[in-house]
């Protein structure tokens, strides 16, 4: 039987691989349309500008992995990118290696308690964040207390989002070594398994001697980091902390794993998935307006593709039961 | 009712005193009490007619928590309604400044809304294996982005001619209209809720999808109503919100959503399905709505009062458990 599955069989079973031939396409058609997307330059500056949200969306994949979901991650990178803005700007400390371990150290701190109220108080995800999506918010409009701080505040910090080692800039390395530790994590660790075992099927995990509520926390608390790390980041890249900073993005991050085929329901997808999830809403943004697609009529089209993606996400799931019981039938 | 086995099976609850006082809907009578006393306190001007004068802005909301209490009592989630409410109050100033005669202004409202909710409604029943919360995700960012093309790049749009708006915004001594309306409309969604056929299948099927269509419940069918009343409603809040505002832009209905999740979690209606009153969310809607106005009179920095209603939200949910826990811990 084996010999028989063809390679186009088995590009059509994975799902990375299936998202890898989209994101390929969608690569030629606006190469052609557009010449100047295939550069070095123009990829190098999208990677920079969704390198957020693509971080993020790693910390996103292991809360969706155990059947959670996380809305406060815009609020808790808020709150963490105005305090390292807000620390600037009053010149309490201005080195950017204790900038980022204090905005890292924030994220966690938030994360934890997120993390302390879902595992521990048996809180529905959704409600728990929904409530800390208000409260981190509101924290970091009341440490901005009217104020924000501009690129002449942020002096060198923001130094660092336009620095490069080897020619690649500062914020992809980081990105790149969040994915690469996040890939070995989930792939070849027993944290990573952990993960999986309590999404795909909870009482099984437990019985079998995991710690279900430790892996919850564990997943939040991660998700808290990355937020943080990604408030400062933010703040770099943007050279401006304003309490505002991306208000619904969350959205974005969530839609980026659901594209890469990661499930809702928990246990399903993984990092390769999520990087081709993000790359390709990243790609959408950056073509829409080279292909010539108005400003105003973004949104819409975005919006648009997500519902399609899913939508024949399922039709190709209905195809491929079908396909696996007509075999048994046989 | 004595079954076959000899067992009786009562499903009437015990009515007392105590149980009536202690239960969630009790403790929230009281907790709107103290919160009207704590206003009163704090603010000079925290008086009936005042408090009557800012809440048109306010009950708006309340025409999506009856809907929406629905949707989560089918286990089920609508981010959708700001971004429907968004685009239907865009299309009624757009027919109001058109010159369509006001009758017609109110079709669009609601005919927009309805639109909305049965698009969520089809995409949800005939792939019934996306979770609601991803579906009405995307119609969230589709709604939207319809209301900021038909907006074009001013983001803004307002009423020229609001005679028609004024009318709905009137008031019967110091009650605004809108005031009956949600309490018509209170009525009618908890008399449909805890009263009739359709409202038991809507527990039915969030406490178990499976059993329900077993035992013959139109399960998709129902999904589809309930979907399509919520734009219905969105539809309805766009019309008194115009009304309230005169005009509409990008970021109208920012966070309704939210905020009615919110109304019905805070009154104890499960976001995990098949549990919970509207009576509670009706009580807990308007205990948020006087906090809100007694709160906004002495001029506390907005985020402040989103803060403490975020914990609030999350102490609503984790007391009950909490205390579950104990007692449990207080039997073994």
């Amino acid at each position: 039987m084996k010999e028989n599955k063809s390679v186009l069989k088995k590009i059509t079973d994975s799902r990375e691989a299936s998202l890898l031939i989209v994101l390929i396409v969608l690569c030629i058609v606006i190469s052609l349309r557009s010449p100047s997307f295939m550069t070095l330059k123009s990829i190098s500056d999208m990677l920079k500008n969704n390198a957020v949200i693509m971080i993020m969306t790693l910390g996103m994949l292991g809360v969706l992995l155990i059947g959670g979901i996380d809305i406060s991650i815009a609020s808790t990178l808020a709150f963490s990118g105005m305090s390292v803005g807000m620390l600037m700007k009053y010149g309490m400390v201005q080195n950017t290696f204790v900038l980022f371990l204090i905005a890292i150290g924030i994220g966690a701190l938030c994360g934890l308690l997120i993390g302390l109220i879902i595992s521990r108080g048996k809180v529905l995800p959704i409600i728990a964040t929904m409530g800390f999506m208000y409260i981190y918010r509101g924290l970091a409009y009341i440490i901005a207390n009217s104020q924000w701080a501009s690129a002449e505040n942020l002096g060198t910090f923001k130094d660092f989002a336009l620095g490069s080692v080897l020619g690649v800039n500062n914020v992809i390395i980081v990105m790149v070594i969040c994915y690469i530790i996040f890939f070995i994590v989930m792939k070849w660790t027993k944290i990573g398994r952990m993960v999986y075992a309590v999404g795909s099927n909870r009482e099984a995990a437990q019985i079998s001697g995991i710690n279900t509520a430790n892996v919850e926390l564990l997943v939040y608390t991660v998700m808290g980091t990355l937020s943080g790390l990604c408030g400062a980041l933010a703040v770099s890249i943007y050279s401006s902390a304003q309490p505002n900073m991306l208000y619904g993005r969350e959205m974005d991050v969530i839609a980026a794993c659901v594209i890469g085929g990661v499930s809702m329901t928990g246990g399903r997808g993984s990092v390769a998935g999520a990087l081709l999830g993000s790359l390709i809403l990243a790609i959408i943004a950056k073509a829409l307006p080279l292909v010539g697609i108005e400003a105003i009529a973004q949104n819409t089209v975005k919006g648009v593709i997500i519902l399609v993606v899913i939508v024949l996400n399922v039709i190709t799931q209905r195809m491929m039961d079908k396909n696996n019981l007509k075999g048994r039938e046989m | 009712m004595a079954g076959k086995s000899g067992r009786t099976i009562t499903n009437v609850p015990e009515k007392s005193l105590k149980k009536t006082l202690f239960c969630w809907e009790g403790m929230l009578v009281v907790l709107f009490i103290l919160i009207n006393i704590f206003c009163a306190g704090i603010s000079q001007s925290y008086q009936f007619s005042n408090v009557l004068r800012e809440m048109p802005k306010y009950l708006t909301e309340m025409f999506l928590l009856f809907p929406m209490a629905f949707i989560l009592v089918l286990g089920e989630i609508d981010i959708s309604v700001g971004a429907t409410v968004c685009l239907s109050a865009t299309m009624t100033c757009m027919a109001s400044n058109k010159g369509l005669p006001f009758g017609m202004v109110i079709l669009v409202a609601l005919l927009v809304g309805t639109v909305c909710g049965l698009v969520n409604g089809l995409i949800l029943t005939n792939f019934q294996e996306l979770p609601p919360m991803i579906v009405t995700l995307g119609t969230q960012i589709v709604f939207r982005g319809i209301a900021e093309i038909a907006l074009g790049s001013g983001g803004s749009i307002s009423l020229t001619n609001a005679d028609g708006f004024r009318m709905i915004a009137g008031k019967v001594g110091i009650i605004p209209y809108i005031f009956f309306v949600v309490i018509i409309m209170a009525v009618l969604f908890s008399v449909v809720l805890a009263k009739t056929t359709f409202g038991r299948s809507v527990y039915a099927i969030g406490s178990n999808r499976l059993a329900a269509y077993y035992s013959g419940i139109h399960v998709q069918t129902i999904r589809l109503i309930i979907y399509t009343v919520m734009g219905f409603m969105a539809g309805l809040a766009a019309l008194f919100l115009t009304s309230v505002l005169y005009g509409a832009n990008t970021t109208t209905g920012n966070g309704f959503e939210m905020d009615a999740i919110a109304m019905a979690v805070f009154g104890g209606i499960s976001t995990s399905g098949g549990k919970g009153r509207l009576l509670g969310g009706i009580i807990s809607g308007f205990t948020i709505i006087c906090l809100r106005i007694g709160l906004g009179q002495i001029n506390m920095n907005p985020q402040l009062i989103l803060i403490i209603l975020g914990i609030l939200l999350i102490l609503a949910v984790l007391l009950p458990n909490i205390s579950a826990k104990l007692n449990v811990k207080k039997k073994a």
